[in-house]
């Protein structure tokens, strides 16, 4: 079984590797700050995040990605949630919602810098407007599909408000509530980048315009990938623990 | 033998029995899919059961039985007419009902004893009994020892178990039971059926049963109300006099069951 | 009240609400002109399609290249994506070797795929386009990669037993059982596309809705910026509800109906 696995693989790690080996070709016919090899785009990150006073620079994005994205949270669980028990509510709301779904975030990152100015709640503001209809989705979506007859069984027992919410519907929603959760980190970190691109002085995506404008290929793409090698480890690691963590009570099928 | 007629199955009751529930004229209407007229589902329906007494309500599937019951819970409101539940002699507080479905319908995400203390502090019963009742009422169902296991890793007989010990945790003034035993195997029913019966000799609560298979109603019960298609009328009410423990293999349950059986065809291809 | 007639008016209540809303928010910040009304906006809107804005054009113009960036784009991501979701899809080799890079390309920011994508093809319409084909072609190829797993092989060795051509093949065998998974791509990658092409024309592209946002926003103009997204949100969802919506049920003639 093992053996098969890693056959079947080696077609991908060929692939990665001949990747590789023509980035690198090609890259010798290009200034390196243009285009920079793999080599050379490796080394610059490691000097990025090998000097201290980049760190502020990402702890910043990364604080208004929490911010955004608790915040969305938050707010979209409950919508999604009264959303998805009160028809009325879900009419009125299903409009709002879908426009700010089609709302792009460039839109938003202009109107929060005009209204706020270049402060760290224009980012965190997008972040949020953005990411809100999704989660409300998501958790709208999972009320939908929480059984009738469990809550009709509760309410046999003369079950009070808070013990329904507790013990049978939130458990129902966890599954979507997880997958919100991943959307909206997912969603967060990228918008926060367009909405630091307005020049609000600190942040990841402030150092991505920068290096724009000073046309530094190396620099925007050492800075914009390892900032997604950054996320995807911290996506990885929250959410196989959460995985793992939550769902122990579903039957154990043998393989 | 002996049964007991009345015209639209109003009860008649001898003196001095407790009626622990009451359902007087009610009538259920339920709002047509496409948006129309409402159609009626239960039309004055009438009945009263006495307290400690087994009473099963017997039809044809889908004619409102389980309405009936989730009106007696209070899960639904009815349209016209009244229902009464009275909790038992000498209490003065809201009648403790429990309820057992046709499907388990436990929460899967908790344990065995997590689903009973789940019902346990929905009837705020205080904390400190809980542990004793959930081990009386699980080794009462047959099912010790079970606390800590998750009620997918049971089979399906055996959480409907889980799913009685539930109900009778709470020390029910009168239990509910729709069709418990309808999802389960022939070979499981039947020994479900004795063991209700065992557990029933200790803690009589009032049970209201609703099934449509007529030995299994003529096996179990003291009175059994007779129903028919929508709308749901009750048309009979005859009372079972056999003396207990019964066998289903008893001359008298399998001639009562084969009565009944005439009478309930002669019915239904009179209303079609 | 029936059910239809009471959700159109709450929907209509809703739409009311939040125009009521913005009414009253913008006469509240009225001395800070940080929020123009939806009179002042209307007017706006209005005249930008009479008087000639920046460069001598008028609103047409704009929304007219956007548009068209919009459509060839994404119909060459659709195309592209299409192309190698379904060769992933009937062949192993090429599934197992591309695989590996779709998860990549799917996590990369598109404001990084727009500025590499405009630094190095330039401030023109190559550079959108790449920007384009590397954020949404990956997306059409998972998507079609998925369809073209499930679909069904009897159908195609029945077409094959009948020697039909490659074109047929794809035509009328490959293409139809594909058509719910190129759908869903179709509805995602649209909204994917005018984003990006908004992003690209904010920060480099000559001309276009998003040229006209970077511009009246370093005028500091709140009234020609909040016209100019009010008048690109409107486009986009008559684009997406209006038009799609009908589509749909167009293409998904031929299957069964669902018992109601």
């Amino acid at each position: 079984m093992r053996a098969q696995h890693m056959k079947a693989m080696v077609p991908g790690a060929i692939t990665i590797a001949l990747g590789l080996v023509l980035w690198q070709a090609i890259s010798l016919f290009f200034l390196p700050i243009f285009f920079p090899g793999p080599i050379d785009l490796v080394r610059t990150m490691v000097e990025i995040y090998g000097d201290p006073s980049s760190w502020p620079i990402v702890g910043a994005t990364l604080v208004r990605i929490a911010e955004g994205f608790a915040a969305s949270m938050f707010v979209g669980c409950i919508m999604g949630l009264v959303m998805g028990l009160k028809r009325n509510l879900e009419i009125f709301f299903d409009s709002w919602i879908m426009v700010l779904l089609t709302f792009p975030a460039i839109c938003w990152a202009f109107l929060s810098v005009l209204w706020f100015g270049l402060s760290g709640v224009a980012p965190v503001l997008t972040i949020f407007l953005i990411v809100v209809p999704f989660v409300v989705m998501n958790i709208w979506q999972g009320t939908k599909a929480v059984e009738k007859n469990l809550l009709e069984m509760g309410r046999a027992y003369k079950a009070d408000r808070s013990l329904m919410l507790r013990k049978v519907l939130i458990p129902q929603l966890m599954p979507y509530i997880f997958s919100a959760f991943r959307i909206a980190l997912s969603l967060s970190w990228k918008i926060a980048l367009v909405g630091e691109a307005f020049g609000v002085g600190s942040g990841v995506g402030q150092q991505l315009i920068y290096w724009f404008q000073d046309t530094r290929v190396d620099m925007m793409l050492a800075w914009g990938m390892s900032f997604m090698i950054v996320m995807t480890l911290i996506d990885l690691l929250v959410f196989r623990l959460w995985e793992r963590h939550s769902f122990a009570w579903r039957r154990q099928l043998a393989v | 033998m002996r049964e007991t007629m009345t015209a639209n199955g109003a009860a008649v009751t001898g003196a001095a029995a407790r009626a622990a529930v009451t359902v007087s004229n009610m009538t259920k209407r339920f709002p047509a899919p496409g948006g129309g007229d409402k159609f009626v589902v239960l039309e004055n329906i009438s009945l009263a059961v006495e307290e400690g007494e087994f009473a099963t309500i017997v039809g044809p599937s889908g004619c409102g039985k389980s309405t009936l019951l989730n009106v007696i819970a209070g899960i639904e409101t009815c349209d016209a007419g009244s229902v009464a539940v009275a909790p038992r002699e000498g209490r003065k507080d809201a009648p403790r009902i429990g309820y057992v479905f046709q499907s388990p319908r436990l929460l899967n995400w908790l344990t065995v004893e997590g689903n009973i203390h789940f019902v346990l502090e929905a009837q705020n019963v205080p904390r400190p009994l809980w542990q004793e009742r959930v081990s009386r009422h699980l080794e009462m169902v047959g099912l010790a020892g079970q606390q800590r296991n998750y009620p997918l890793n049971l089979s399906g007989g055996m959480q409907q178990r889980v799913a009685i010990a539930r109900a009778l945790a709470i020390e029910p003034d009168i239990l509910l039971m729709d069709e418990p035993f309808s999802h389960l195997d022939a070979i499981t029913a039947r020994k479900m059926r004795f063991d209700l019966m065992e557990i029933l000799a200790r803690a009589r609560p009032t049970i209201l049963f609703v099934t449509h298979d007529l030995a299994e109603a003529v096996f179990l019960s003291d009175h059994i109300y007779l129903m028919t298609t929508k709308p749901a009328r009750i048309f009979k009410r005859v009372k079972i006099d056999v003396a207990r423990p019964r066998k289903p293999e008893d001359a008298a349950v399998f001639d009562l069951e084969k009565a009944l059986v005439r009478e309930f065809f002669s019915v239904i291809e009179a209303g079609a | 009240m029936n059910g239809r007639a009471r959700g159109f008016l709450l929907r209509a209540s809703s739409i009311v609400l939040m125009i009521a809303l913005w009414w009253v928010a913008a006469l509240l910040m009225h001395d800070n002109e940080v929020l123009p009304g939806p009179a002042a906006i209307a007017h706006t809107i209005a005249s930008d399609f009479v008087t000639p804005g920046p460069q001598g054009h008028l609103a047409y113009f704009h929304i007219g290249i956007t548009l068209a960036r919009i459509f060839a784009t994404f119909v060459t991501s659709m195309l592209l994506g299409i192309g190698i979701g379904l060769t992933m899809g009937l062949s192993r080799t090429v599934e197992r070797s591309l695989l590996v890079f779709i998860p990549l390309l799917l996590t990369l920011p598109s404001i990084l795929m727009v500025f590499v994508a405009i630094m190095w093809f330039g401030f023109d319409e190559i550079g959108g386009l790449v920007a384009v084909l590397v954020i949404v072609a990956p997306y059409v190829a998972v998507n079609i990669h998925e369809g073209a797993k499930a679909m069904d092989p009897s159908l195609a060795e029945m077409a094959m037993t009948f020697k039909a051509r490659k074109t047929l093949l794809i035509g009328k065998v490959y293409l139809p059982q594909l058509t719910p998974y190129i759908f869903s791509a179709f509805r995602y990658g649209f909204g994917q596309t005018w984003k990006i092409v908004a992003l690209a024309e904010t920060f480099g592209l000559k001309f276009g809705i998003g040229y006209m946002f970077s511009f009246w926003f370093e005028q500091f103009d709140m009234s020609q910026v909040l016209a100019w997204i009010i008048m690109f949100v409107v486009l986009m969802l008559i684009l997406e509800h209006g038009v799609f919506a009908r589509l749909e049920s167009r293409a998904f003639a031929w299957r069964a109906p669902i018992a109601q």
